[in-house]
């Protein structure tokens, strides 16, 4: 079976946010809430580079241990998802996520969370597909339809890729290879270290 | 099934009992009141005895507010915050628009809700401590006491556990036991939120007739 | 006119080839130090050892934004807190601790207390009061100091059984509820734990005005503490608070307001605090929380079925003499001394009580 993952290549990501929108557009988030986001670093510096971020749909993944009321799942393709009828807004997957994907709807003081939203790799949830309620509760569901996630399927400079896992490290690696030498000035040089694109 | 019967034929029996009960409790102390023929001559009116009782029966007097003070913060602290929550809550506000009043009016931000909710916990948990912990007002209360004060507890407990308006089991729960608290009502000293003021006036009427400043 | 013509051309032609070769010129100069740069790299690395260690073009990136080497803070146009981090280290620290440290060795520690208070009172039964009840009673709390101890104990448990249903209930009532029922469970508890747990504050506080004066160390506890506390049988003479009762006001200070402070952290996210504050609080939380519902165990046994007579002291304020003597008899000496200089100073006034004396119960 496909073990379904996004990756985000840095060298060609231009922080054009496009990822965000598509994905706030395609889900009909609630204010308040993003379930991607692109983080620059050392913006405006030599070295800037960035990188859009969502959740990694990790294999082991840490908010499912940590949840008191066991309400994620995984799905035979590899997507992370969780049950929002069964959540109840502790905030503990917020803690333990290294992504700091799991979102809360924009709290007010002395509020209390509501239900955690977070990427579902536009697969839905655990709602009967396509109907009303699933894409109120979690967005839209492309991966029934045969797409990939809209956010990757949009980026403009192929910089933001999502599918299956060893498609994906096929693509990068050719990548790397054809760039044959790094535009960093922080590696090494594949071309100089023998391997010819 | 528990649901409909919740949201549905309870909730009328429960409207029913309250307004009815309230009503003729009402009613009864009024037609009493009124078969009292005081055939002494006024010192004073007995119209500003009434009013000034209503007011002075909100603060304590000089004599005892030393060993009444919990009573009196804690008192303030539930009721203050009790009715904060029951007439400007958000849900509270809906719920009177959805089944009672048809309309909405202001309501509290979120954040003003919690305090409220917390200061008439802890002003209820305070006052009941003080029914049972001192000798004079546990002698002195009745099971119905008691009962009225658990019923309020439970109402604002489980309105406190429904406040993630998560499940529709929680609100019934919660909606039910407001139902059992409204039953409940009329029959017993839960009154005092109508009677205080006819009770105060009934006094200050005595007394002021007689011409002693209360 | 051809020749001159040719001429004519032949400069035009020489001047365009100018024009074009200084235009390329001044094109190609911005690379001439990428050139010269690449030729001396080349030279270099052809002197050098051939086989280089093959690194990923990214390493620094993945390093930087992995926070391996220093807190890499970035930033986002999707603004929130911590939004410019990429990668949260401590969410794995805070992981571990909850679900490998904080559940089996809290779940280990409560069950090891109650098995030995289990334990002990097999062996030793319940603690009777010596010779009896003397019909003597002793003022040993007052009002307020019981409220405020009541409160304490409701709203103390309030939090603790919601508090350790949200820890274990995964475990431990999913298989009874089904997920469905403890969801429900879950959501009530977490509802109550958040709205009432800032009165525990005002709990805190309370009892620490009103016990902290007889709770202070002194050398009498010392013996006490050598002694076992009489658990061993023996006596140890004690002033109105044994070294045992100080140590579990101080404990209940202690953890208490360092629950206190965490669970507002906890509570209000909304004052822009991190994960990191967040977790560390939550650590904070749990140890502090398991310290005391594992030791109030130990409280609610002596003050219960371990020792007879105390329960009273704490519901109707009043305790048996007998039970004074036995168990405090520094301070039930104290008090027979202040009683009997009451006593004379009475008698020396020998006028009728302008004043009532002060009961506890009016206090």
């Amino acid at each position: 079976m496909a073990r379904m993952k996004f990756y985000c290549d840095a060298e060609r990501c231009i922080e054009c946010n496009g990822c965000v929108t598509a994905c706030k557009n395609e889900n009909e988030v609630p204010w308040g809430v993003n379930r991607r986001r692109v983080v620059t670093i050392k913006d405006g510096e030599p070295g800037e580079r960035s990188l859009s971020v969502a959740c990694m749909h990790c294999s082991d993944a840490p908010c499912a241990a940590v949840c008191p009321v066991d309400c994620f799942y995984t799905t035979d393709d590899g997507i992370v998802l969780h049950d929002k009828d069964t959540c109840i807004g502790c905030g503990y997957c917020f803690y333990a996520c290294p992504f700091g994907a799991p979102q809360f709807p924009s709290s007010v003081a002395f509020a209390s969370r509501g239900k955690m939203d977070k990427c579902t790799f536009c697969a839905g949830g655990p709602e009967e597909t396509h109907s009303a309620d699933e894409f109120t509760k979690y967005g839209s569901n492309r991966i029934a339809e045969g797409k990939l996630p809209l956010c990757a399927e949009m980026c403009s400079t192929k910089a933001l890729l999502a599918g299956d896992a060893d498609v994906l490290s096929d693509i990068y690696r050719k990548r790397v290879i054809n760039r044959g030498a790094s535009v960093l000035n922080w590696g090494v040089q594949y071309k100089k270290a023998g391997i010819d694109g | 099934m528990f649901e409909q019967l919740v949201d549905g034929i309870f909730w009328n029996i429960a409207l029913i009992v309250f307004f009815v009960g309230v009503t003729w409790r009402l009613i009864t102390v009024l037609v009493l009141r009124s078969k009292r023929i005081d055939y002494s001559v006024a010192r004073n009116s007995g119209v500003s005895g009434a009013i000034m009782a209503n007011i002075r029966g909100f603060y304590p007097r000089k004599e005892v507010s030393g060993r009444i003070r919990l009573q009196v913060i804690a008192g303030y602290m539930f009721h203050l915050g009790f009715f904060v929550v029951l007439f400007f809550a958000a849900p509270h506000v809906k719920f009177i628009a959805q089944n009672i009043t048809g309309f909405t009016y202001m309501t509290i931000p979120y954040w003003g809700f919690i305090v409220a909710s917390e200061i008439a916990f802890a002003g209820l948990i305070l006052l009941w401590l003080h029914r049972l912990l001192n000798p004079v007002t546990r002698l002195i209360s009745k099971r119905s006491d008691h009962i009225a004060t658990i019923l309020v507890f439970v109402v604002m407990l489980t309105g406190c556990m429904a406040l993630g308006e998560a499940s529709s089991e929680l609100r019934v729960l919660h909606r039910f036991s407001v139902e059992l608290l409204m039953v409940y009502f009329p029959f017993s000293a839960l009154m005092h939120a109508f009677m205080f003021i006819p009770s105060r006036a009934f006094t200050g009427v005595l007394l002021g007739r007689r011409g002693v400043n209360v | 006119m051809t020749g001159i013509k040719d001429k004519k051309s032949a400069r035009m032609r020489k001047a365009v080839y100018c024009c074009v070769l200084s235009l390329l010129f001044v094109l190609a100069a911005p690379l001439i130090p990428y050139v010269i740069d690449a030729h001396a790299e080349d030279v270099t690395s052809s002197k050098a050892n051939k086989p280089v260690a093959l690194q990923h073009p990214g390493i620094n990136l993945w390093n930087d934004v992995r926070q391996r080497n220093e807190v890499t803070q970035g930033s986002s146009q999707v603004k929130g807190v911590d939004s410019g981090i990429l990668i949260n280290k401590t969410g794995e620290d805070w992981r571990r601790f909850r679900m490998e440290m904080l559940m089996p060795y809290g779940a280990y520690f409560m069950a090891a207390i109650v098995t030995a208070i289990v334990l002990f009172f097999l062996l030793r039964g319940k603690l009777r009061l010596p010779g009896g009840r003397s019909g003597e009673l002793v003022c040993r709390f007052t009002l307020n100091q019981r409220t405020a101890h009541w409160f304490a104990v409701g709203i103390f448990w309030l939090l603790g059984i919601t508090g350790l249903i949200l820890l274990y209930g995964r475990f431990v009532l999913i298989p009874l509820l089904g997920a469905d029922g403890f969801s429900i469970t879950a959501s009530a508890c977490k509802e109550m734990h958040n709205l009432i747990g800032p009165l525990f504050l005002l709990a805190v506080l309370a009892l620490l005005v009103l016990y902290i004066k007889d709770n202070f160390f002194n050398r009498d506890d010392i013996t006490w503490i050598t002694k076992g506390g009489g658990m061993f049988g023996g006596h140890v003479s004690a002033a109105r608070f044994n070294a045992g009762e100080k140590t579990w006001f101080w404990l209940v200070m202690i953890f208490g307001f360092l629950l206190c402070i965490t669970g507002l952290i906890l509570d209000f996210s909304v004052f822009g605090q991190g994960r990191e504050i967040m977790a560390l609080s939550h650590v904070i939380h749990g140890i502090s929380a398991l310290i005391l519902i594992t030791v109030s165990f130990g409280h609610i046994y002596l003050g219960t079925i371990g020792v007879e007579g105390t329960l009273e002291g704490m519901t109707t304020g009043y305790v048996d003499a007998n039970w004074a003597k036995s168990h405090h008899d520094l301070w039930y000496e104290e008090m027979s001394a202040t009683a009997e200089e009451q006593q004379g100073i009475k008698q020396s006034v020998a006028s009728s009580s302008t004043k009532p004396a002060s009961s506890p119960a009016g206090d």
